[in-house]
């Protein structure tokens, strides 16, 4: 049975593309554990705030969790991450409580952190020079609208009417002043 | 206070003389004056003409310290997606241009007139085309609500005279104004929008409660364009696992993560019943990990 986390962890080394981050969270309040994504699924267990998790997926407003040899479905707000994952040149980036250690050091997060980051600070944009060519090339990629529509199309991406959920009205795009 | 900007100005006008020699030469210090009494003018309303020119001009000092990625499917599909969210808020028609730039810290930036540029560190660290339609969507939520040009409009009279400096010093960049996006550099607006970049505008944080408001734009937008509006929950998850430490990266100018998942927490469930696609196959066949 050995050999499967093994092989796992050089599978994902090798293609991080597939590296769907193991993530670990904890449950931040008392929360059910269902066996599938909805209100109305069979709740499996009730998990106390704290519990250790591992996300597997996301889907809507839940998340599918592994932890303590159980496997489910919970609220997505109902989660907590932890900031574990370095990202700067200098931090030394191991993943460590991120993935448990398996996964230490062999993802794309840990790559990044030891190669060193191509930044961009504060001093970038004080010395930044105008540069009108990439502006030029930047609005060269500009998608119209019948070009947006037929790609939503493709995806079967449709319009819903919904209004903000906020009391604010949004600003006209008249310009004008509220 | 205009009184006080004209001095600075003809103070400027002199010096600069010196500073810029051959360039300025044929330059009227008046005309310098001219432009400042417009700028000041242009402090109070930005004609939505001026408001792109002002966002070309940020956007174009941007790209003049980070490259934009080489990769054109990638431009083109962050365009595809970033443009069909837009076209579901209050203001479809502007020039809609989203841009991914090749570095690794990880934020975008949205500038007025409807320029977005995400960077290529945050792009590897999302998962699904609705977790990038979630953070295209915070973006395009802030043009909709101007928050970017109030900033710039409310800031100190230093700034302008400031402008007026790049504006010209721009004239040498721009090539004499050959390409459209040269002469668009020209323009005082856009000198405004490299003025206000060199002064810091993208390292400032907005007020935290035009961010919550652009979070909760952000999830109705990706909404009404059919995603999944827990993307933009599954890219706050993710950036709350990241520890500080990138100076200009997002985490350095937006409340915290937690903060703004709690905040969305309140209004979230009203979205519930609008079950979105997050269409990741699709993003991983153009985002390369």
């Amino acid at each position: 049975m050995r050999w499967r986390p093994f092989l796992l962890a050089v599978f994902l080394a090798a293609a991080p593309g597939f590296a769907f981050a193991q993530e670990q969270a904890f449950t931040n309040r008392s929360t059910e554990l269902k066996d599938r994504g909805a209100n109305d699924a069979k709740t499996i267990a009730t998990l106390p705030e704290n519990t250790a998790v591992k996300v597997v997926q996301r889907g809507g407003g839940w998340t599918k969790v592994e932890g303590g040899g159980q496997s489910g479905w919970v609220r997505a707000f109902h989660l907590r991450f932890p900031a574990t994952v370095e990202t700067s040149s200098s931090g030394g980036g191991m993943l460590g409580g991120l993935t448990g250690g398996l996964f230490g050091g062999k993802t794309r997060q840990a790559t990044t952190a030891t190669v060193g980051i191509r930044g961009l600070s504060a001093e970038d944009f004080k010395n930044a020079n105008p540069d009108a060519g990439a502006l030029a090339k930047m609005e060269s990629f500009r998608v119209d609208k019948a070009g947006a529509q037929a790609f939503a199309r493709e995806a079967k991406l449709s319009s819903v009417s919904i209004n903000y959920l906020m009391e604010e009205a949004v600003q006209s795009s008249s310009g004008r002043r509220r | 206070m205009r009184i006080a900007l004209m001095l600075v100005l003809a103070l400027f006008a002199a010096s600069a003389q010196a500073q810029f020699g051959n360039f300025l030469k044929n330059i009227d210090p008046g005309k310098i004056l001219e432009t400042g009494k417009k700028l000041v003018e242009a402090n109070k309303e930005y004609t939505q003409e001026e408001e792109i020119q002002l966002g070309q001009g940020l956007t174009a000092g941007l790209l003049g310290g980070a490259p934009l990625h080489k990769d054109e499917r990638l431009q083109r599909y962050v365009n595809r997606v970033g443009r069909w969210v837009a076209l579901h808020s209050e203001r479809p028609d502007l020039p809609w241009s989203f841009g991914v730039i090749d570095v690794d810290t990880i934020n975008a930036f949205a500038m007025p007139g409807g320029m977005i540029v995400i960077s290529n560190g945050l792009l590897k660290k999302l998962q699904s085309e609705s977790e990038l339609a979630g953070a295209l969507a915070h973006e395009v939520a802030h043009v909709v609500q101007k928050h970017q040009l109030k900033a710039i409009q409310s800031g100190q009279l230093s700034d302008v005279a400031q402008t007026v400096a790049t504006e010209y010093a721009n004239q040498r960049i721009a090539g004499g104004g050959a390409s459209a996006a040269g002469k668009v550099l020209g323009t005082a607006a856009a000198g405004v929008g490299i003025g206000v970049l060199k002064d810091g505008f993208l390292v400032k944080p907005l007020d935290r409660d035009k961010e919550f408001e652009a979070d909760k734009m952000g999830i109705v937008l990706a909404a009404r364009a059919g995603y999944d509006p827990y993307g933009l929950v599954a890219v706050l998850q993710m950036l709350a696992q990241i520890k500080g430490g990138d100076e200009a990266g997002i985490l350095s100018t937006h409340p915290s993560p937690n903060d703004r998942i709690a905040e969305l927490e309140k209004v979230m469930p009203a979205l519930d019943k609008y079950a979105g696609q997050s269409l990741d196959a699709r993003f991983r066949q153009v985002v390369a990990k």
